[in-house]
């Protein structure tokens, strides 16, 4: 491996292969962007996480804020004294930082700022599937839309500057597909970054009292006014070819656009083809003569009929005669799910007559005859995860009649079975006042399941809310010392900042205890025996209670071990085992097999975290040094 | 050449993502244009992993049709077999035969497919299938941990793959760590001399 990073290689001009989001990073270094925030997300984090690798070798600030809103809180506080900002997060996390972008519009910004939300059609990792577009139509700022790794880095640069003009935060919205593919990137030059800012006091633009709010407003919409030329003249949005017998017109973004020219292809289509990669706000002018010229018109977009619904208002005034297709009066695309060549080719097919030349029915017919009793393989908890040994004796102690509401992290997997902690989960922090519902109109003993990381991020307003109301829940605090299911990045409570530089540590005990919770302990999950004590004594305490589970995410235990070449452990199975299963039955421990009826242990992926050994009743198990 | 489809399946942890990687930037090398699509987040926690490399000017979504992999590359058999809707008579499927238990059938205490039966399953797709033992191989060169190496050198010997052997090497050198390049290139070795000499 050489020495330098991708993204600082001396390859001007030079094609590299970047993954979407690293291609944003390298965007980030190339518009001279000096303030990156960032709470990580999938399919965000690489954004921040390559920023992190190199922000001290290049000089810009980066930080892991506690959640999205406090992420562009901070960036946009950094461009308001003119510096260039940028705060990436997935697109639940626009949900969270709504309420300061809703208004951040109407004071606008000094220096360019741009926000990046990555979408994520399919829930690949998400709890949901929303169109975060609409985010642009409600907040009137300007979006762009990638539709690969070039556009991506192209279009960071491109939403400086058009923040930098319109002095407004600029959306850039990606997709699974784009932020997660790798493709070649041409690199530019860099630009220094610039951190020395200053505050030039405005309080009638920057005080959004009602009377400042009420002028900004009206400013806004003057800044959407001159958004919209710059759309018109955007060498985003362009008509990539005209049809000969001009009759159907497509118009695609962001991946949908590659699957639509595919498709078309495929199916020998002669249509017109738009792409829009500015896609807020639309240029209105520059599509309605593109519709006068057709007969039909096929939107062709993942999700939300986000451009089909403002693609039909402008045919009202340039084509009314024009039949649109997409998915509201001719729908021929699903809303939902990630599209593909094929989905957008049947769509296509449908709409024109044509034939496609491959049988999707007979492979489908096949491939279900192959896959007909094909185990499913989802993710599980890792062998060694201390999540399970928390799973293992909240189960056991608070047993089938308690109820879980559970939370957003790796620990959300304890739902699979033989398990079974979970029984409701939305959106990050939820957990703790769910519980509190749920306990209110239950009785029942009410655990709230939440990481590390997702208490900081939102946990704490929920558990403020248990002692201020005396709701009776258990709050088990899952702390494996790292935001785990994104990557392991830091928080709060690691001592460890995006700048690879330590900080304090902030000690979830004590910030419970500041909350005025009574009861608070920690305790090792591995010690099963001392953690049942404690889970006991927290069911029958009146009030609210904290559990902090205390274990590191076992895979950064190992990669540790690795590193240093330190011994490797493993458990192994000695001559008192009798192939009673206990273990197998309730841990669902990957590194536990069963191999011609006889339970084996998977050395490779053991980590002797010792939970089966606690578990046997026979002591059939020991932990041992491998290496 | 229009387009040459790869798709590497198996489990997290096989080091899937980093293969796709080597590919990709191979092609980079050779001037080619390429997409390499991941699907992360879940890769590290034993779920499966499939990753789709796309080579050649005509490749712009990064996902490859049902039906049209030039190659399945299978890092496992079950996982082969998941994917297997990307296969047609034309496919060249390579498979390492190295079984990993889905926790599922751990958990009814089912028992994993037999070789024969999985056999058959790939015949209804195509007839051309080499497996190979990755894991023997990796250890052969020195490090478990470079079975996916193996596999890519079992690729660079399919047919067509417009990739030629120096670049991938010379890919490896730019994404392993320089103390583990030689055990890398053996493994690469390893894996491309077997499938040439099962082909003569
Ligand atoms: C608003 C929002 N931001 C980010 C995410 C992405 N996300 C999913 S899980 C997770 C982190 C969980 O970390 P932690 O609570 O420490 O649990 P662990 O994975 O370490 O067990 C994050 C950031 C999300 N789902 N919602
Ligand atoms: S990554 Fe860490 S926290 Fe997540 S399942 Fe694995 S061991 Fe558990």
């Amino acid at each position: 491996m050489s020495n330098s990073h991708v993204l600082l290689k001396d390859s001007l001009g030079k094609k590299v292969l970047l993954l979407g989001n690293e291609a944003i990073a390298r965007g980030i270094l190339e518009a001279g962007i000096s303030v990156v925030t960032t709470y990580p997300g999938t399919p965000a984090s690489e954004i921040g996480d390559s920023i992190s690798e190199i922000a001290k070798d290049t000089g810009l600030y980066m930080e892991y804020s506690t959640n999205e809103i406090v992420a562009t809180e901070v960036a946009a506080g950094a461009a308001n004294c003119g510096i260039r900002a940028l705060t990436a997060m997935k697109h639940v996390g626009l949900n969270v930082a709504a309420d300061l972008v809703m208004t951040l519009a109407y004071a606008g910004v000094r220096g360019g700022y741009v926000i990046v939300t990555a979408d994520d059609p399919e829930c690949y990792s998400s709890q949901n599937e929303q169109d975060n577009r609409y985010y642009a139509l409600l907040s009137s700022l300007p979006c762009l839309e990638p539709s690969n790794a070039q556009e991506a880095k192209d279009m960071t640069i491109s939403a400086i500057e058009i923040s930098e003009k319109l002095e407004l935060p600029v959306l850039l919205r990606t997709t699974t597909r784009v932020s997660h593919t790798r493709g070649p990137v041409t690199y530019g030059r860099t630009i220094k970054p610039h951190l020395k800012g200053e505050f030039i006091r405005d309080v009638k633009r920057f005080v959004m009292v009602p009377a400042h709010s009420r002028p900004k407003h009206s400013v806004l919409l003057k800044k959407f006014e001159m958004a919209k030329e710059v759309s018109e003249n955007s060498p985003y949005n362009k008509i990539v070819q005209n049809g000969k017998s001009m009759e159907i017109a497509l118009i695609s973004s962001s991946s949908a656009y590659n699957y639509a020219v595919e498709a078309a292809d495929m199916l020998g289509l002669d249509v017109s083809i738009l792409k829009l990669g500015m896609t807020h706000p639309l240029p209105e002018k520059m599509i309605g003569k593109f519709l006068k010229k057709h007969a039909k018109a096929i939107v062709v977009e993942e999700l939300e009929p986000y451009l089909e619904m403002q693609i039909k208002a402008i045919a009202k005034d340039y084509a009314p005669n024009i039949e649109i297709y997409g998915k509201m009066s001719k729908p021929c695309f699903p809303r939902e799910g990630e599209f593909s060549t094929r989905i957008v080719a049947t769509g296509l097919a449908e709409i024109t007559g044509k034939k496609v030349s491959i049988d999707f029915g007979k492979i489908d017919e096949k491939y279900a005859e192959v896959t007909k009793d094909l185990p499913r393989r989802p993710p599980i908890l890792c062998a060694g995860c201390p999540h399970r040994a928390s799973f293992y004796v909240i189960r056991k102690v608070a047993g089938e009649r308690a109820l879980y509401s559970t939370d957003i992290g790796c620990y959300a997997l304890g739902i699979a079975p033989p398990l079974n902690v979970g029984d409701i989960m939305t959106c990050m922090g939820a957990s703790i006042g769910t519980a509190e519902g749920i306990s209110k109109a239950t009785n029942a003993n009410t655990f709230a399941i939440i990481g590390d990381s997702t208490f900081f991020h939102a946990g704490i307003p929920g558990l403020i809310n248990a002692v201020y109301n005396n709701h009776k829940i258990v709050v088990a605090v899952l702390d494996n010392l790292a935001t785990a299911m994104t990557g392991h990045q830091p928080h709060p409570g690691t001592g460890m900042t995006g700048m690879r530089s330590p900080t304090e540590k902030i000690s979830i005990e004590k910030v419970a205890e500041g909350c005025g919770v009574r009861f608070v302990k920690v305790v090792d999950p591995f010690n099963v025996k001392e953690a049942e004590t404690v889970l006991k004594e927290a069911l029958r305490f009146d009030g609210p209670s904290v559990i902090v589970f205390r274990a590191p995410c076992t895979l950064i235990v190992v990669r540790e071990r690795r590193r240093k070449g330190a011994e490797l452990l493993a458990c192994k199975i000695n001559e008192k085992c009798t192939d009673c299963m206990a273990c197998i039955k309730v841990l669902g421990c990957p590194a536990l097999i069963v191999e011609e009826g006889k339970v084996g242990i998977n050395e490779a992926l053991c980590s002797a975290c010792g939970l089966c050994v606690s578990v046997c009743p026979y002591k059939a198990i020991e932990c041992v040094k491998i290496r | 050449m229009r387009e040459f489809n790869i798709v590497l399946a198996g489990v997290g942890g096989q080091g899937i993502l980093l293969a796709a990687e080597v590919l990709g930037t191979a092609a980079i090398k050779e001037g080619l244009n390429v997409q390499v699509s991941e699907i992360h987040g879940m890769a590290q926690r034993g779920g499966a992993v499939v990753s789709h490399v796309r080579i050649g000017e005509k490749a712009m979504s990064a996902t490859i049709l049902e039906g049209h992999a030039n190659v399945l590359l299978g890092f496992e058999p079950i996982e082969t077999l998941r994917n297997l809707k990307f296969a047609s008579e034309k496919t060249t499927v390579i498979m390492n035969e190295e079984r990993i238990t889905p926790p599922e059938l751990t958990a009814k205490q089912i028992k994993y497919p037999s070789m024969e039966e999985i056999m058959e399953k790939i015949h209804c797709f195509t007839k051309k299938v080499i497996v190979l033992d990755a894991a023997r191989l990796a250890k052969k060169a020195g490090n478990i941990l470079t079975e996916n190496v193996v596999l890519i050198g079992a690729l660079a010997a399919a047919e067509k793959l417009p990739l030629k052997n120096s670049s991938i090497i010379e890919a490896l050198r730019e994404l392993v760590p320089a103390k583990h390049l030689n055990v890398n290139v053996k493994a690469f070795k390893f894996g491309y001399e077997t499938v040439k000499k099962g082909q003569d």
